[in-house]
């Protein structure tokens, strides 16, 4: 295979938005010097331009929308069998333990969160295109194919890092250990990441030995969308499987976060939460 | 009474926001049926199920989303009681079965002839075209509505495309569009 037939596969995901980071950057470099792929790009990009173009491509007929409105009048409509859901991550134990971590995290940032600089509104699909970021970084992070560019396992020096660096303020949290206790999980560092046309903050994390990965941006750019969504201590997360990993979402303060991992931790975790204060706990109880 | 007050309340809601994705749905329906009626009574009976579900997604949650997996898994249901549809041949692509390329290209023209060259694509590829390119969801989402990996996705949406080229002539050719910086 060519070069030129591994980045021709990419013109999809390159024209819908959905290759990000280096992989974008590349793919642009290699096009502009690339007349036959610039060419394949060009006609893909005239479909697309068509469907758009010829968009609203169907209106539902006036009987149609008779016969919903009936039916969304209808203080009882027809029984029917449950509908399908999107997959229920929570159902499992590693799910929870998922959330509890997203969770602990959420409170122990959301105290430290300050947004600097607003931005323009998050496009459509900016929080497809955030989680499976953080999908990407946190593979190639696990691959040591993406150095960190600040490694510490001081909170201080990794928001440190961060300041002026990304739109927005990253202070993140100490957690509070108790005397013989010992952390869940620890702060490994941090780097830039491309996102849109500026950087999101990339924190690693590990438990076990097991990466664990936090993305953050401005909540002006990404809203969570998506998921199986959960309310928690007046938070709502979005919990969703991308290329295999789960991916919780959620906003705080101004601030978008995406947190994957592959779950592959032994052991309960959900004591995690533990580590918290005791009102903290409260908010978090069930999880 | 407060409670029950808003519970009414969010049910009304729920069902404007559900009725205003009326459009995107019927087309949906249209590209895995291609009839209109059946189009029709898959979409009344997605909202039958939806309105009727003991599971309403909250107000922060992919209510698009949550109604376009419904439809699908709907009409999933619905085939496998009936018999298979037949695979559809790629090669009724041919281009002189549609309007002549040459043709001007007015908006309404166009329309018809994307949908023809719509109508004419293999299942599989229709859905991921009319989800992604007409309805804008992500790849992923559109994995999660059809059932397969955002791999499969990306690669139908590929082929569906070329196919579309092919289908439609040359498009716009003048205008080139820019690699972003």
């Amino acid at each position: 295979m060519t070069p030129c037939d591994a980045l021709r596969r990419l013109v999809s995901p390159y024209l819908d938005g959905e290759l990000l980071g280096e992989d974008r950057a590349d793919f642009e470099a290699h096009v502009r010097g690339c007349a036959a792929c610039r060419a394949s790009l060009e006609q893909e990009r005239a479909v697309v331009r068509a469907v758009q173009e010829s968009l609203p491509l169907y209106e539902a007929p006036a009987s149609l929308r008779e016969r919903v409105a009936e039916l969304a009048h209808k203080p009882e409509a027809v029984p029917a069998p449950p509908p399908p859901s999107l997959p229920s991550l929570l159902g499992t134990r590693l799910g929870r333990v998922a959330l509890a971590v997203a969770a602990v995290l959420a409170i122990a940032l959301a105290a430290a969160m300050l947004l600097r600089a607003p931005r323009a509104a998050s496009p459509p699909r900016a929080a497809g295109a955030f989680a499976s970021l953080a999908v990407d970084t946190h593979l190639r992070h696990a691959r040591g194919q993406l150095p960190l560019e600040v490694r510490s396992e001081l909170p201080a020096e990794v928001s440190g890092f961060f300041d002026g660096r990304v739109p927005f303020q990253l202070t993140l949290p100490a957690y509070p250990v108790g005397p013989g206790e010992r952390k869940p999980y620890r702060l490994v560092g941090g780097r830039l990441v491309a996102f849109q046309d500026d950087y999101a903050a990339y924190v690693a994390y590990q438990m076990d030995e097991r990466p664990i990965s936090l993305l953050v941006t401005s909540s002006e750019r990404v809203r969570p969308e998506g998921g199986e969504a959960v309310v928690q201590g007046g938070l709502t997360f979005h919990i969703e499987s991308v290329s295999g990993l789960k991916v919780i979402t959620w906003t705080d303060k101004g601030l978008t976060y995406a947190l994957a991992s592959d779950l592959a931790v032994t052991g309960s975790r959900s004591c995690m939460v533990c580590h918290g204060s005791a009102a903290e706990r409260r908010r978090f109880e069930g999880l | 009474m407060k409670g029950a007050q808003a519970r009414a309340g969010g049910d009304e809601a729920f069902r404007r926001s559900a009725v205003a994705c009326l459009d995107g749905l019927y087309g949906f329906a249209l590209a895995l049926t291609r009839d209109r009626r059946a189009a029709e009574d898959l979409v009344q009976e997605t909202y039958a199920r939806a309105f009727a579900a003991a599971r309403r997604p909250q107000p922060e949650e992919n209510l698009r989303g949550w109604l376009f997996t419904i439809l699908g898994n709907t009409w999933k249901n619905e085939r496998k009681r009936k018999r298979p549809e037949p695979v559809a041949d790629v090669e009724r692509l041919a281009p002189s079965r549609l309007p002549d390329p040459e043709a001007a290209l007015d908006r309404r023209e166009l329309r018809e002839r994307l949908r023809a060259a719509l109508d004419a694509l293999p299942d599989a590829f229709r859905e991921v075209v009319v989800l992604r390119c007409v309805e804008g969801f992500s790849y992923q989402e559109v994995a999660s509505i059809v059932g397969c990996p955002a791999g499969t996705v990306m690669s139908r949406l590929a082929r569906a495309r070329a196919l579309l080229r092919h289908s439609l002539g040359p498009l716009h050719a003048s205008r080139p569009g820019k690699v972003e910086a």
